[in-house]
């Protein structure tokens, strides 16, 4: 399943990530997920995850951030130890490159989710399905 | 106490006489090259026309735009083959300003640094460590050559690395420096680094400060750093670098050597020329120049000619401090730079949009440039990557324009600052030492 994560450039400066989670609190957007990784440059970027992705870019754009909507491949996991590794492991194993990653456990508290940003989502999605793994949906990852 | 007692205290009568004699001279010279040959005809220039010095008003004036748009040979007055010598500078529309020399051109000025040198207390005996680049810059060679033929003996020590500058100067006993003031702020901190103080334990004396603007707060904190006195050296490569106005141990203003050079302070929008003690762009015309002479060129410096009579007994005129330029240009690390060139090369590049900010500050490490350029949203993919590639990019690219690998920051769109709706460009933040 295919999911999005939004994406916003912001400066690394006191007040920036309150203007943006001030833009989504007024559009009633959650947040489920979010992760920062910032540039030695002074710049960062912050990712997303939201019950509705397409909204949160549009209103951050208007609000004058540069946001986007990536693909994103969200892992479903039992929250257990070693459950992370062996998914990572995986990835390894087919050379594949993460760009970022971040985790949160659900409303159920027994399912964790991995939020792997990568260029290729549909290899590592079908090396997923391959291993018999299940990926979400953006709005599979908020019926949990 | 002088280098040249008969020449610098010439009378201005007679100073005069030599420079339309000179003049006349430089004008025949001139007229062989294309540049000057055709300006010439067009304006009917000749040069038994002139009567009095004055009357160099009437020849046109010469600029950097023509420099460029007659590069490379367009002003040479002799075969190539008759060079021995090129400096040049960037350039804002990709052709650099340069300069030939013969093997007369080198030695005047070898022997117009020689004299400045002299003139700001440096003599044979002392050891004079040339601190700043070598190579196409004019300050390395200019100095090491007037050095020589004062008769110093002379480290080229070159730019950066103050560990080893120091134990340059311990080594050798250094007496005498040459480098940019922004530099000497650095060096200071290396020798407190080092638990030196270069008063105890060095035997620095005399220092000549140039290359790049700085107040007189700065050169007085220089003096009290290093237990020195610093001497304003001022001069341009198209003037040959170097050697062409000087501070006296007077410290009041610096002697513009009028028998190798005409000088005019004109009003930079008139062109009219203005009377001594008033403020305006500096044009300069060279006397003894062959290869490349250039005639009325104008400077782009601000300052004016300080009126009255030096108490050094020279005769050769004073200029003031150079209080700015009568265009945008910046200077930073002795080379010249026009914001126009930075803004030809944020052009290329869609992602960060024309809108710009240029920071200079200074930093332990030396003068940087920081280059603020705002991400624009339509390009805005999510990935870091691809915005780390594209600083790399960009700063390679102002790099290949302006000889300075300037530090690319990347800011929210909307951000830069704005003065009632026109575009800040330029924040020069080296200023500081002033409060020191």
């Amino acid at each position: 399943m295919i999911a999005y994560q939004v994406s916003v450039f912001l400066e690394n400066k006191p007040g920036r990530l309150e203007k943006i989670t001030a833009v989504l609190k007024q559009q009633q957007i959650n947040i489920r997920a979010m992760t920062l990784a910032t540039s030695t440059a002074g710049w960062g970027i912050l990712n997303l995850l939201v019950d509705r992705p397409e909204e949160a870019r549009q209103t951050l754009t208007e609000a004058g951030h540069p946001a986007a909507l990536r693909e994103i491949v969200v892992v479903k996991m039992t929250d257990a130890p070693g459950t992370l590794h062996d998914m990572l492991l995986l990835l390894a194993k087919a050379g594949l490159n993460v760009q970022n990653a971040y985790g949160t456990v659900l409303g159920d508290r027994r399912t964790a989710i991995l939020v792997i940003d990568v260029e290729d989502t549909e290899s590592v999605q079908q090396l997923f399905n391959d291993a018999g793994v299940e990926t979400l949906s953006t709005e599979q990852v908020y019926q949990i | 106490m002088y280098w040249e007692p008969e020449i610098e205290q010439l009378s201005t009568q007679r100073l005069q006489t030599l420079q339309l004699e000179r003049l006349q001279k430089t004008i025949r010279c001139a007229a062989h090259s294309p540049f000057y040959r055709r300006q010439f005809a067009d304006a009917g220039v000749a040069p038994d026309r002139l009567k009095h010095i004055e009357d160099i008003r009437s020849l046109p004036f010469t600029t950097k735009e023509d420099l460029r748009n007659h590069f490379p040979y367009g002003f040479l007055t002799v075969p190539k083959d008759g060079t021995v010598r090129l400096h040049c500078s960037s350039g804002t529309t990709g052709n650099p300003t340069v300069i030939f020399h013969d093997q007369h051109d080198l030695a005047s000025w070898a022997n117009l640094v020689a004299r400045s040198l002299y003139c700001a207390g440096v003599r044979a005996s002392d050891v004079f460590q040339n601190i700043c680049g070598y190579g196409l810059f004019t300050g390395g060679l200019g100095f090491q050559y007037g050095a020589e033929r004062l008769g110093a003996l002379v480290i080229p020590a070159a730019a950066g690395n103050s560990r080893r500058q120091i134990k340059l100067m311990q080594d050798f006993g250094t007496t005498a420096v040459h480098a940019i003031p922004s530099y000497l702020f650095r060096l200071h901190s290396a020798f407190v680094e080092l638990g030196l103080d270069p008063r105890r334990d060095t035997e620095l004396r005399n220092f000549v400060i140039g290359a790049e603007p700085h107040s007189e707060g700065q050169r007085r904190r220089i003096e009290e750093l290093f237990g020195v006195r610093a001497f304003n050296s001022y001069g341009l490569s198209e003037m040959n670098g170097p050697g062409v106005a000087f501070e006296c141990t007077e410290q009041n203003g610096l002697h513009i050597w009028e028998d190798c050079f005409v000088v005019e302070v004109i009003h930079p929008d008139t062109l009219e020329p203005l009377p001594e003690g008033e403020l305006g762009e500096l044009v300069l015309t060279t006397l003894d120049r062959q290869a490349m002479p250039l005639l009325r060129y104008r400077t782009r410096d601000l300052t004016r000619i300080l009126p009255g009579a030096c108490a050094c007994g020279r005769n050769h005129r004073r200029l003031d401090r150079i209080s700015g330029r009568s265009d945008d240009m910046l200077i930073l690390k002795g080379c010249n730079i026009f914001p126009m060139q930075i803004e030809k090369v944020l052009m290329r590049f869609a992602e960060v949009g024309s809108d710009y900010l240029i920071v200079l500050q200074s930093r332990d490490e030396g003068d940087e440039m920081q280059i603020q350029v705002e991400v624009q949203k339509e390009w805005f993919t999510g990935n870091m990557e691809t915005l780390e590639n594209l600083s790399r990019k960009i700063s390679h690219e102002v790099r290949d324009e302006i000889l300075i690998t300037p530090v690319i920051r990347l800011v929210e769109p909307g951000s830069l600052p704005r003065n009632e709706g026109k575009a800040v460009r330029v924040q020069d933040l080296r200023a500081p030492q002033e409060a020191l």
